[in-house]
């Protein structure tokens, strides 16, 4: 019983964290292709990890969501 | 008694408050992502947010390791105060030596010690201890760690660049993270508010029942958890320096990339559990998540001794803290001078401990070298910046 708990939180954590992470990292990465000088068309490069952000925003505010029992009543 | 028993819990809270802080916020002071002011002032409000978001905790709090109802051992106000009392103290020594220790678990220890010495080893409930407890102490860090790991592996993962054609290395930009910081520490922040702040509601509302001003099994009332957020929010805001030191430079070098998947990882850890009914304790999360985004990026070091020393301080907190909840409760047996004896000895260690800091004073000015930090980033810009920072924090002295 307190085994399948365990297993779990940790399941969660992971699967909460590495969203998190994932997401940013991308838009990190599309950020520093964008400020690359020498490439041509950087700009929808930019809006794309501008995407990547607000997409991790969001999951963020579904896991407060998830979360605070106010919401859930 | 209640009332002092109550001005006791929530100077427990503020104690938890600063010891705390460093969860949230060694990390990005490390990195230079925020400042240290703005830093614990961010952390407080975030826990004063945070501890009015969810009661849950709180109703669980002490329920279970004590017997406690109808069949179970009445616990009584004094017993409280004892545990407290070992709580506090215990607070106190470990941020004095800046070691990052549960207060959860010096609360536990506390009641447990106290519960021991005022009623009797009967009054314990073993199985629930491991269960609540010890387990959880084991596996927290480790959980927190591996997730950590994985997480710093994979920020580094994508934004590792080469260049297509001749395959070395581009410049790898992940300032990007330090912004993100700024979230994910705020996060931890919230997440801590919600579960240490209800620690104390639940203390308050189970004196308030053990008093009979209120009716057993109702949740805690909003002034009690109005008075349990701003005592922590204080706390936090007072900052515990010398943990933070501990936290952000003493474990293994922090930078960006590693301190948002460590507090990722702290902060899904942390609300994960509280919501599916698992006490985790926040400080080993945190510690667990920063050794784990050391152990992820290459050529990073952690300092062994520094852990060690951490991991020895977590087996000493629920014993000592139960030694001295122990003996307090045994004071507190002999009547009305031993509560008096054991309010002035417990305010006079504090107050011992408090000048005792004062000695070799750490403050938000030099809890950690930004400058050293942020030499350890590859690109001009932001080392210029950190270095500015750094000689601005010289000349605010």
């Amino acid at each position: 019983m307190k085994w399948l708990e365990l297993v779990q939180v940790a399941g969660a954590t992971l699967l909460a964290a590495a969203t998190v992470v994932v997401l940013y990292s991308i838009g990190v990465r599309f950020t520093a292709i964008a400020g690359d000088p020498e490439q041509s068309a950087p700009r929808w490069m930019k809006s794309l990890a501008y995407v990547c952000f607000g997409l991790c925003g969001v999951a963020v505010l579904f896991g407060l969501y998830l979360i605070i029992p106010y919401f859930n009543k | 008694m209640v009332a002092l028993v109550i001005a006791l819990a929530l100077f427990f809270d503020f104690t938890n408050g600063f010891h705390d802080t460093a969860n949230a916020m060694a990390t990005p002071i490390a990195t230079g992502a925020i400042k240290p002011k703005t830093a614990v002032a961010l952390a407080a409000v975030l826990n004063l947010v945070g501890a009015f978001l969810s009661t849950e905790v709180a109703k669980t709090v002490s329920g279970g390791i004590i017997k406690e109802g109808s069949d179970g051992i009445q616990i009584t106000p004094d017993i409280i105060f004892a545990g407290l009392m070992g709580a506090i103290l215990w607070n106190m020594i470990t941020w004095l030596k800046g070691l990052p220790s549960s207060s959860s678990h010096a609360l536990f220890g506390g009641l447990i010690g106290a519960a021991i010495a005022g009623i009797g080893i009967h009054s314990v409930n073993f199985a629930s201890l491991m269960q609540k407890v010890i387990l959880p102490a084991i596996f927290a860090p480790i959980i927190a760690g591996a997730v950590a790991y994985v997480c710093t592996r994979l920020a580094y993962a994508l934004t590792s660049r080469h260049d297509p054609e001749t395959g070395s290395k581009l410049t790898q930009k992940r300032g990007g993270f330090r912004t993100g910081q700024i979230f994910t520490s705020s996060l931890v922040a919230l997440a801590h508010g919600t579960n240490d702040a209800q620690k104390t509601m639940g203390i308050i509302t189970l004196v308030l029942i053990a008093a009979g001003t209120q009716e057993p099994g109702s949740g805690p009332q909003f002034w009690v958890i109005a008075a349990c957020a701003l005592a922590i929010a204080i706390g936090t805001y007072a900052g515990g320096w010398r943990i933070i030191r501990t936290m952000g430079s003493g474990l293994t070098d922090v930078k960006p990339a590693q301190g948002f998947a460590a507090e990722s990882s702290t902060a899904s850890a942390i609300l994960a559990s509280s919501h599916l009914g698992f006490a985790l304790s926040t400080t080993q999360v945190a510690s667990g998540s920063v050794i784990g985004s050391g152990l992820g990026r290459k050529g990073t070091s952690v300092r062994w001794g520094t852990a060690g020393r951490i991991a020895v301080g977590w087996l000493f907190t629920l014993p000592a803290a139960g030694i001295v909840g122990a003996l307090t409760a045994l004071l507190v047996k002999t009547g009305i001078v031993g509560v008096v004896i054991a309010a002035v000895a417990g305010t006079g260690a504090v107050l011992f401990m408090f000048f005792q800091s004062r000695k070799s004073h750490v403050g938000h000015h030099n809890a950690v070298e930004v400058e050293e930090a942020g030499q350890a980033v590859r690109f001009r810009k932001k080392k210029a910046l950190a270095a500015s920072r750094a000689n601005k924090l010289k000349d605010g002295k």
